[in-house]
């Protein structure tokens, strides 16, 4: 393995996603090619067919609100017809269809259809492209990480998310577990962690166990649909309703621009009132008025109290939620020996007053809450590809929730509890019940309910191709591991013969594996028609700048030459290939600017060590 | 490590020169781990002794992890060992799952416990119980409503315990005591006669005993006082009176002499011996008639009694004379 192949740690956001990574040893956010830290995990097509991602795609939104697909997370590895996805399709200002199987879920976006990876894939592939930028060569390997509370289906999205970015996804983590390595890094810690991470759309609890390099996750909890989005809906409302009162019921959300608005102006209000406490909301010309009548303001005041009135349950839940964890744990609050608050919606004072009442202790402060958790992933990236002696670190995390099978009766039988370290297994025998039956089906779920149906399917395993005999001889032993990722497999054996049986998986939520070849090929294609055209200005704008700095040495680099005999022909050499270099960028030349680019790098050393007065000491270009 | 840590484990060279970035130092411990493991108890697997503490095993378990977790060998070619390393991870956290946890730890110490352990175990707790009790007796005492009926029933117990022991001067005045302090108590005053019965009765064998001594050195003066005082101990037992008026022939005290027999044949008239002490006795004093009645009524109730024959057959003869 390459030593410096570059690698990076992502944390796709439900609203803003970070990239970020390990250098020298120090693990730092990589800013965008705009300069700024976080992306909007924002995508659109535009009206002339433009793919936008982050703060472009944001800042069109509201003219092109249908079109803008946003809170991806949301609905990544959900089924359609999922209570979350009903949900959601009522607020969002983007179409959502089934897929072609009837299982996933669609995002209409310029008049074609999105798979929610694609639409999570084009955020990423922003990220790596900034990731390159920032390094000037390619990256393709990268950890990716997901809320805790993620289950099977919603991380295995998340991880084709990744190959169709063209992401080598080295390992899915967990959010907080996550923003604890990067917390904990370079510190000596020995004592139990609590991460309350409330995010943008998610929000999780984790408990850890950290010592010596060792982070050792003891148990999860959480909400998968609990978040900012869930704070700024309430103001959203509130505004709707309120409008709606003075304004003989109008209802603001029939119109998706209005809509859009009142979006970003509710989640700006917020944010102001972690600082202040009145903010004004100013929406002009909002809506137009009945009948020809003047066009409608929206003018209000939102106090630091009335939006903590708003949302006090939501708070409260996220307490109960914590509470639950603790005592999964088996941990007092009075064990535990720091609280780190993790995402952007622990900013505000309510939430932090809240954690702090609730656990006794003040919460530790000192880590960026929108960006700790990408570098968490840099670290753990890190010691994936470029172990350093000494420095290892190693995290040992759970499964969130219960995985088990439908057993008669419509039951569901756990096989694997929640709060299991992973890696791990378990077996189950299966017999027919049946004389000479040949196949096997089993539904694969994971959830808290006794009741299968209550909980998430994961897929349904069909054992087939069984020997036929009579009924109760074959005795199938059916594998259930779940991987570091948090990624369930199943695998099965006739336990008499020890052949291996044949699994076909059926009614999961995700992509099959033909659509994703073909999505991959679709977007081999349309990649690389980016890449050339991105590659050629990267390359271009930094062959002009060796160039320049070539030039600039040049004078006093004769000069040292004149009193010396070595190097002459060297200096005439690098002449050349700097004419060969302006040849290429004169040409559009992709092919040529690369191949000059190690001579030029050569010639730009040479230079610098003449111009400096170390003579090169014959060893020539 | 100690160099003799695999003695008698067979490595198969197969396993140890496969082609994988493993040294072979970690090779062994991995093959010896996973051919082991499945027969270990939890506390062998992380290496700790018997009934280590929840905490323990958790450090040990993160030691252990560092170790043997796959994602330790990052961008190492692992082969076969990755398999071995996952199994070893998950038979590590199957021991810390166990041992972690307070309650199942517990339980699981109790269940593979050694068997020094579980007798010393046994008898810390019988040691408690007496602990305990003597504590509840302390609490009751200090409780003026409870102290009397606990003071009752501490002394009927500890009298009962006397008895037992054959200490019936301390059980009796045990009883006694409690009798005293609860006038109710009716079984205590049973109780407490038997004790004082016992007691005398024991205390008059030793008297007797003590006089049975003195008559062996021929110090009948003494013989004669201690018996009388075991008579005097235990009235219901006419032998000691037979006894004293034996001792009391031997000396010549007559009057004392047939005063006890005759005493002695009042109170058991079916005491054979009673019969002959008191004949022999009307024989020394000239009665004749009266020593042949008693000794003739001393061999009807039992015939075995070879003095009572002899004198009888000297009285026959002087009669005839």
């Amino acid at each position: 393995m390459n030593e410096n192949e570059p690698f990076i740690g992502i944390d796709l956001g439900t609203t803003n996603s970070v990239v970020a990574t390990v250098i020298d040893g120090v693990p730092r956010v990589i800013a965008s090619r705009t300069g700024q830290t976080l992306t909007p995990s924002v995508v659109a097509v535009a009206r002339n067919g433009k793919r936008l991602v982050g703060h472009m795609a944001k800042r069109q939104s509201i003219t092109n609100a249908e079109n803008t697909a946003y809170a991806a997370k949301r609905l990544i590895g959900r089924r359609w017809g999922a209570p979350e996805v009903e949900d959601a399709r009522k607020v969002l200002p983007y179409d959502l269809v089934p897929g072609p199987e009837g299982n996933d879920i669609r995002a209409m976006l310029g008049g074609r259809a999105f798979s929610i990876p694609e639409v999570s894939a084009l955020v990423l592939a922003e990220l790596k492209a900034d990731a390159e930028a920032f390094f000037g060569r390619r990256v393709t390997k990268a950890v990716i990480t997901v809320p805790a509370y993620f289950n099977d289906g919603q991380r295995k999205a998340t991880k084709d998310a990744g190959r169709i970015a063209g992401l080598e996804v080295v390992r899915i983590i967990n959010e907080p577990t996550s923003a604890a390595l990067a917390y904990g890094f370079g510190k000596q810690m020995e004592k139990k962690v609590v991460v309350f991470d409330l995010g943008g759309g998610t929000f999780d609890v984790s408990i850890l166990d950290v010592g010596k390099s060792v982070y050792d996750v003891i148990a999860v909890g959480g909400d998968t649909y609990l978040g900012g989005e869930d704070f700024d809906r309430r103001v959203i409302d509130w505004l709707v309703f309120s409008f709606a009162q003075e304004h003989e019921a109008i209802d603001l959300r029939q119109d998706k621009m209005a809509l859009q608005r009142l979006r970003d102006a509710a989640e700006h209000a917020k944010i102001e009132l972690s600082e202040g406490r009145q903010s004004a909301i100013h929406l002009p010309f909002l809506a137009s008025g009945p009948e020809g009548k003047a066009a409608l303001h929206l003018d209000r005041q939102l106090s630091r109290e009335k939006l903590e009135d708003l949302t006090q349950d939501l708070v409260d839940k996220t307490i109960s939620v914590a509470d639950r964890t603790l005592r999964d744990a088996g941990v007092r609050t009075s064990q535990i020996g720091e609280v780190l608050l993790v995402g952007g919606m622990t900013r505000m004072p309510r939430v932090q007053q809240a954690v702090k009442s609730y656990f006794g202790r003040e919460p530790s402060r000192g880590v960026h809450p929108e960006e700790v958790v990408a570098l968490g992933a840099a670290i753990q990236a890190h010691a994936l590809l470029h172990p350093q002696k000494g420095k290892e670190v190693l995290l040992l995390d759970v499964t969130p929730q219960n995985l088990g099978i439908m057993v008669v009766g419509g039951y569901f039988a756990t096989i694997i509890p929640r709060n299991t370290t992973v890696p791990t297994s378990q077996s189950h025998m299966f017999s027919t019940v049946q004389d000479d039956q040949t196949a096997v089906r089993i539904a694969v779920l994971q959830g808290a309910s006794d009741k299968a149906m209550e909980n998430e399917l994961l897929g349904e395993f069909v054992l087939d191709g069984i020997r036929p005999a009579r009924r109760g001889e074959v005795e199938i032993e059916v594998t259930f591991d779940i991987s570091a990722d948090g990624i369930v497999g199943v695998s099965a054996r006739d336990s008499a013969t020890g052949t291996r049986q044949s699994i076909t998986v059926t009614a999961t939520s995700g992509l099959t594996e033909t659509e994703m070849r073909r999505i991959l090929e679709e977007n081999l294609d349309e990649m690389l028609t980016r890449r050339q055209v991105g590659d050629f200005e990267r390359l271009r704008d930094r062959t002009r700048a060796v160039i320049a700095e070539i030039e600039s040495l040049s004078p006093a680099v004769k000069e040292a030459l004149a009193r010396s005999r070595f190097g002459k022909d060297a200096v005439l050499r690098a002449e050349d290939v700097v004419g060969r270099a302006r040849n290429a960028i004169a040409a559009q030349d992709l092919q040529q600017m690369i191949a000059v680019e190690e001579q030029l790098d050569r010639a730009l050393q040479l230079f610098k060590g003449l111009a400096g007065g170390t003579p090169p000491g014959g060893k020539g270009p | 490590m100690q160099p003799d840590r695999y003695h008698g484990f067979l490595f198969n060279p197969a396993d140890l020169s496969e082609d994988v970035d493993i040294d072979p130092g970690r090779r062994r411990e991995i093959l010896y781990f996973v051919a082991s493991m499945d027969g270990w108890t939890h506390w062998q697997v992380l290496e700790l002794p018997w009934n280590a503490s929840a905490d323990q095993a958790r450090n040990a378990y993160r030691e252990k992890a560092k170790v043997f977790h796959p994602d330790r060998y990052p961008g190492q070619r692992l082969g076969s060992f990755r398999a071995r390393l996952e199994r070893i991870f998950r038979r590590l956290t199957e021991a810390r799952d166990v041992l972690g946890d307070e309650g199942t730890r517990a339980a699981y110490a109790r269940r593979t416990a050694p068997p020094e352990e579980v007798a010393r175990a046994a008898a810390r707790q019988i040691e408690n119980d007496a602990r305990s009790r003597e504590r509840r007796a302390r609490m009751a005492r200090g409780n003026p409503m409870v102290s009397r009926v606990a003071r009752v029933r501490e002394l009927l117990e500890r009298g009962r315990r006397a008895m037992e022991e054959e200490r019936y001067a301390d059980a009796s005045r045990d009883f006694l005591t409690a009798s005293a302090m609860d006038p109710t108590a009716t079984e205590a005053r049973t109780l407490a006669e038997q004790a004082r019965r016992k007691a005398s009765a024991g205390k008059a064998r030793d008297l007797w005993e003590k006089a049975r001594a003195a008559e062996l050195q021929h110090d009948l003066d003494r013989a004669q006082f201690l018996a009388e005082a075991a008579a005097e101990a235990e009235p219901g037992e006419p032998r000691y009176g037979v006894y004293v008026a034996r001792v009391a022939l031997q000396r010549g005290a007559l009057e004392t002499a047939r005063f006890r027999a005759e005493a002695a044949v009042r109170s058991a008239p079916t005491l054979a011996t009673a019969h002959e002490v008191l004949g022999e006795i009307l024989a020394v004093q000239g009665d004749a008639s009266g020593a042949k009645r008693a000794l003739e009524r001393a061999l009807e109730l039992d015939e075995g009694l070879t003095g009572a024959r002899d004198r009888l057959r000297k009285l026959r003869w002087s009669f005839l004379r």
